[in-house]
């Protein structure tokens, strides 16, 4: 029996040694449903972030901008600027939405790649950016879908559909299926650049424990902040191609 | 073998009956590669990002600035044409209190030379009027002379005798020494 233990236990720290979970969650039941707490907690941490400093900056506001607020006015400009290429003419309305999305996932990406989340241990699973998960990106890619539907409908009232059979009718499969496809590569995208970053990142911390890892980090850090900005600029493009009229 | 796959359930699943806890493992948790990016994002990104700012400040300023100029400079051209309006408008009203008084003037004058001529065409009329009279009243008393005149000379031519005429002369005589 004793002999039994210990083999389990040198298993076990060969098992921790190597241990890259994925798909390992920690689940909290609400409800009928469970849900992901450790993205749920992380989002919570980016959501009261953002919400700080937004208050932080905006409780003494000048006219000549202080520090904070001057790169607060600047990130505004910045996707605005982004909307307003991606849009057009009419992108006022939807600076709220492509500014949220960028925010959220900018800030989870990076703090994904900056906040030492593993040192708080869950039962299972562990904490990490929420765009690690692929509940949360799906969840923003269906909502820019959404987004964009409304978008033309809105505008276009049911003459939107008729984009379906432009240039010709023959593409109607293709047109449909776009819609189809434009959430799908959305949230993959997201998903799969941030999990496999968080993972090289891991599997690098696992292996060589110091130094080494740290130009994969920035590599890490660059391409968060890249794909933040590719999700907002799509979302951003799909929306203004459903608003433009076709003349 | 029913046992060690228990027991590896048992194991794998006890920290579910924990709940969170600190993990002290310093490789693991990586904290310092952690802040070494940290560090080195700051170091770096820091300089970047005041230039950034710093250049956004300035322009912000700048234009403050300029449409702050420009706005002083519209309120003096604006209290400019205020100005030269006041000054035309009070030229205007001198000019219409000017007027009005010389137009008051004039037509008191008009009236008055009209009256003064008036006056004298009523003096002429007057007078000629009264020459008119005067003549008429001449024409009738000449002619009522004439013809006592004649009448006298007549009654004389037709009854004068000797003794009628010595009484007549003796009577007028008499009637002039009485007289003296």
């Amino acid at each position: 029996m004793n002999v039994l233990l210990c083999s389990i236990n040198t298993l076990k720290r060969l098992y921790d040694i190597s241990a890259v979970e994925v798909g390992q969650h920690f689940y909290w039941q609400i409800g009928g449903f469970l849900v992901h707490a450790q993205v749920l907690i992380t989002s919570w941490v980016v959501i009261a972030i953002l919400l700080v400093s937004a208050i932080l900056v905006i409780r003494n506001l000048q006219t000549i901008p202080t520090f904070g607020q001057n790169l607060f006015e600047y990130v505004l400009e910045f996707i605005r600027d982004v909307s307003k290429t991606q849009i057009g003419e009419e992108y006022g309305p939807w600076v709220p939405f492509i500014g949220t999305l960028f925010l959220f996932i900018f800030v989870s990406n990076w703090s994904g790649a900056l906040l030492p989340w593993k040192i708080i241990q869950l039962p299972h699973g562990e904490l990490a950016a929420p765009t690690n998960d692929i509940n949360t990106t799906v969840a923003l890619a269906l909502l820019t879908s959404v987004a964009y539907f409304y978008a033309g409908l809105s505008k276009k009232g049911l003459a939107y559909f008729s984009k379906y059979i432009q240039p010709t009718p023959i593409l109607l499969p293709i047109n449909i299926l776009e819609d189809f496809t434009k959430p799908l590569s959305l949230s993959f995208r997201l998903f799969g650049n941030i999990l496999a970053d968080e993972l090289v990142v891991v599997v690098l911390v696992s292996l060589v424990p110091l130094v080494v890892p740290i130009p994969v980090m920035f590599l890490g850090l660059f391409t968060s902040g890249i794909q933040a900005l590719i999700f907002a600029t799509l979302a951003a493009a799909y929306i203004g191609e459903s608003i433009e009229g076709h003349h | 073998m029913k046992n060690i796959t228990d027991s590896f359930l048992c194991l794998g699943s006890w920290p579910s009956a924990g709940s969170f806890v600190f993990n002290t493992d310093i490789l693991a948790t990586n904290p310092i590669n952690l802040s070494v990016v940290l560090g080195l994002l700051v170091f770096f990104g820091k300089g970047v990002l005041r230039d950034l700012l710093d250049n956004r400040k300035q322009k912000i300023w700048k234009t403050i600035r300029n449409s702050e100029e420009l706005q002083e400079n519209a309120i003096e051209q604006l209290e400019k044409a205020q100005a030269r309006l006041r000054k035309v408008e009070t030229e205007a009203d001198l000019f219409r209190v000017n007027g009005y008084s010389e137009i008051k003037r004039e037509k008191l004058n008009l009236i008055n030379s009209i009256y003064t001529t008036l006056e004298q065409l009523e003096n002429y009329k007057n007078e000629a009027i009264d020459f008119e009279q005067q003549r008429v009243i001449n024409q009738v008393r000449q002619r009522v002379l004439q013809q006592a005149l004649q009448g006298a000379l007549g009654t004389l031519n037709s009854c004068l005798n000797n003794e009628l005429h010595l009484r007549t002369v003796s009577a007028n005589i008499g009637m002039f020494g009485m007289m003296k």
